[in-house]
């Protein structure tokens, strides 16, 4: 149970920085400067992608009505641990949000088999 | 003077267009109600853990529990046939006239035999009885058994604030309210999408509706869900003409639950009819629905037109895959034998309205995905906890920066009622909650109706920190109060090391995460409450005139909270 916990929630918070990223605002908090047109596509892209990803685990370790239930949670988590984590340490917000894609993708992988 | 400011700065809701209009919606609904709900929503959500938190209320039963926890798992019974006999018998001999039996042969924990009847008059009876002999058990109370309410406590408050169905019914207004300012909030704050992650610290006044935005914002699917499935939790109650118009005015209610609780429940006949064995029975039920027996329903016991009900256990893995709580269920008509009704586990025997209701109430009590989801709730219920306490600051915060005038003469006045109710409500209901665990520790373990001293020692607590609230300058209040807080929730698990002897280590050590979770938690509660003590008193007393002089050159946004500082 725990690593389908981490590997939804790594997920969600990893997605959501993502699609945080990508706004002008976030993205000078981060870097000092606007995102490139196609630096903010491509964070748009990962950060809806990796959301999307995070149903599957919480399908996989659930079931499919309890996993939807358990997806909504875990983005709004992903979501409120980002709005936090952006004005005080936003260096840390992308680091561990790289972490976190790189982990949970990883862990994907035990629910393929 | 109040009043002539009035009339240059309040923009009637008319005027404004409809994000105003929805602006002063939001501000004065929201207001009223924020109180109330921060109430509920705070107890709700500990209402999430209520067993953990009953767990730690009864310190003998834990650590009873503890004692026995590396006992090997009791064997499964296998003497149900004679159980259901033994029970059969007792019924027999002392409720012939119930027109329903209930029988439990395999109670869990422990495996027990329980009995339960309706007599004909009215009332549901129940008795333990002993597995092998059927002989009844009485309960006495051992004198060290202390009564408690315990973690349920904070569900009948948050749905019905002890007051049964008065408070219900305050409970659902406020409900209704809280879904005008979700919908009316959602269309003030125009910029959703933009300041999806914004949250500006040490702003004040911005920081407060940062804050208020952010955890309504993110959580908003949460709180839409919880909000709705509460209402429709009582829907019987809150809407009655539907049910009304189906079954008269002639107790409307009671047949429209007996059709819906009991579908298909056997008219007596009045010709006798012996009762057969009943655990062939209930083989066959496991057989159809898949799931252990749990209970053994006997409707017009022996009458020819006598039924039985075999009801499933939900086991863990159901739990968590299924969103319904609905068992299984199969039911036999003994005259012949024949099976009349079969409802899988999950499903309803009461069609899809069935369905969405039990789905609606599970979704709202979390009886569901295990405590992944339990925990998922709880932060998303602190969330809206915080949607409210903040809502109401952002109020007082904003007013203490410019009075709106909302009131005349008595606009100060007012405003120092809203400042008195926010401390009473945001730290002195917290204080009660705490209070409520430590009286569970301080309340002598011998006292008659104990359990209603613990209530009784929240509403006091709450009621005291109200006048004290009232007493003590706003700044003053907010400190000592939020002080008060974190000292009681810091110093719990010393409480529990003083009045029982156990401790967290050594509840971690013996793996009962119930109790440990329960002090660990208050623990972190401490540290929040520190923290805003300490915030609240570096807070400088004078605000700033800079924002001030900015909401002067933009007059109208002064009572349209959540059109201010979103540039």
């Amino acid at each position: 149970m725990i690593d389908t916990i981490l590997c939804a929630l790594g997920l969600s918070y990893a997605g959501m920085a993502s699609l945080s990223l990508a706004m002008d605002r976030h993205h000078g908090q981060v870097w000092g400067r606007d995102a490139a047109p196609n630096v903010r596509r491509v964070l748009q892209l990962a950060g809806a992608l990796l959301l999307a990803l995070a149903i599957w685990p919480c399908v996989a370790g659930w079931s499919a009505t309890v996993g939807v239930v358990a997806w909504l949670g875990f983005i709004s988590a992903g979501a409120l641990l980002v709005a936090l984590l952006l004005p005080y340490a936003p260096r840390l917000l992308f680091r561990s949000s790289l972490l976190a894609a790189v982990a949970a993708l990883a862990g994907l992988v035990t629910f393929l088999r | 003077m109040n009043a002539v400011k009035v009339d240059k700065v309040v923009k009637t809701p008319q005027q404004g267009g409809l994000r105003q209009a929805m602006a002063w919606l939001h501000t004065w609904s929201g207001l009223w109600i924020s109180w109330l709900l921060f109430a509920i929503f705070l107890t709700g959500t500990l209402a999430v853990f209520d067993d953990p938190i009953g767990h730690w209320m009864t310190p003998e039963h834990a650590l009873e529990e503890a004692a026995h926890a590396n006992d090997p798992p009791l064997p499964k019974v296998t003497d149900r046939g004679h159980r259901l006999e033994l029970a059969l018998d007792f019924m027999a001999k002392e409720h012939p006239k119930a027109d329903m039996w209930e029988i439990w042969p395999v109670q869990r924990p422990g495996h027990g035999l329980s009995a339960y009847w309706f007599q004909p008059a009215g009332g549901y009876g129940s008795a333990d009885l002993d597995p092998l002999t059927g002989a009844v058990i009485e309960h006495a109370r051992e004198a060290t058994q202390r009564e408690t309410i315990g973690g349920h406590h904070f569900v009948d408050f948050h749905y019905e604030l002890h007051a049964g169905r008065i408070g219900v019914w305050i409970v659902a207004i406020t409900t209704m309210i809280m879904l005008v300012a979700l919908v009316s909030g959602v269309i003030t704050h125009k910029r959703i999408f933009k300041d999806f992650f914004t949250f500006r610290p040490a702003k004040g006044q911005r920081s407060w509706l940062d804050a208020h935005n952010a955890v309504a914002v993110l959580t908003l699917p949460f709180q839409f869900m919880i909000a709705y499935t509460g209402l429709a939790f009582f829907s019987d109650d809150y809407v009655p003409a539907p049910v009304v118009a189906q079954y008269g005015m002639d107790n409307p209610k009671k047949a429209f639950l007996a059709d819906w609780n009991d579908v298909g429940k056997p008219v007596k006949t009045g010709q006798p009819l012996a009762i057969p064995a009943l655990e062939s029975f209930a083989l066959r039920a496991e057989q159809a629905i898949g799931q252990d027996i749990r209970a053994v329903v006997l409707d017009n016991p022996n009458d020819a037109s006598m039924r039985v009900c075999m009801y499933g256990w939900n086991e863990e893995t159901d739990t968590m895959e299924r969103i319904s709580a609905n068992t299984g269920r199969a039911c036999y008509a003994l005259a012949t034998g024949e099976q009349v009704a079969l409802r899988r586990p999950g499903e309803s025997d009461t069609g899809g309205a069935g369905l969405t209701r039990a789905v609606m109430s599970n979704l709202h009590m979390v009886g569901f995905g295990g405590t992944p989801m339990r925990w998922l709730y709880f932060f998303c219920g602190l969330a809206g906890t915080a949607m409210m306490g903040t809502g109401a600051i952002l109020f007082m915060v904003k007013r203490r920066q410019k009075s709106g005038g909302e009131f005349g003469v008595y606009t100060q006045r007012v405003y120092r009622v809203i400042a008195c109710l926010n401390v009473a409500t945001i730290a002195g209901l917290s204080i009660a909650c705490v209070g409520f665990l430590w009286a569970n520790r301080l309340i002598p373990v011998g006292i008659e109706h104990r359990a209603g001293w613990e209530v009784r020692a929240f509403f006091g607590v709450w009621f005291v920190m109200l006048v004290h609230a009232c007493l003590r300058a706003e700044k003053r209040a907010w400190i000592e109060q939020l002080g008060l807080l974190a000292a009681l929730c810091l110093l719990l698990p010393v409480l529990n090391v003083l009045s029982t002897g156990d401790n967290l280590v050594a509840q971690v050590a013996r793996g009962d995460w119930e109790s440990a979770g329960v002090e660990l938690g208050s623990m972190a509660f401490g540290l929040l409450a520190a923290w805003g003590a300490w915030k609240v008193h570096k807070r400088k007393e004078k605000p700033v005139r800079k924002p001030a002089a900015r909401e002067n050159a933009a007059p109208t946004a002064s009572l349209h909270i959540t059109t201010e500082g979103q540039s």
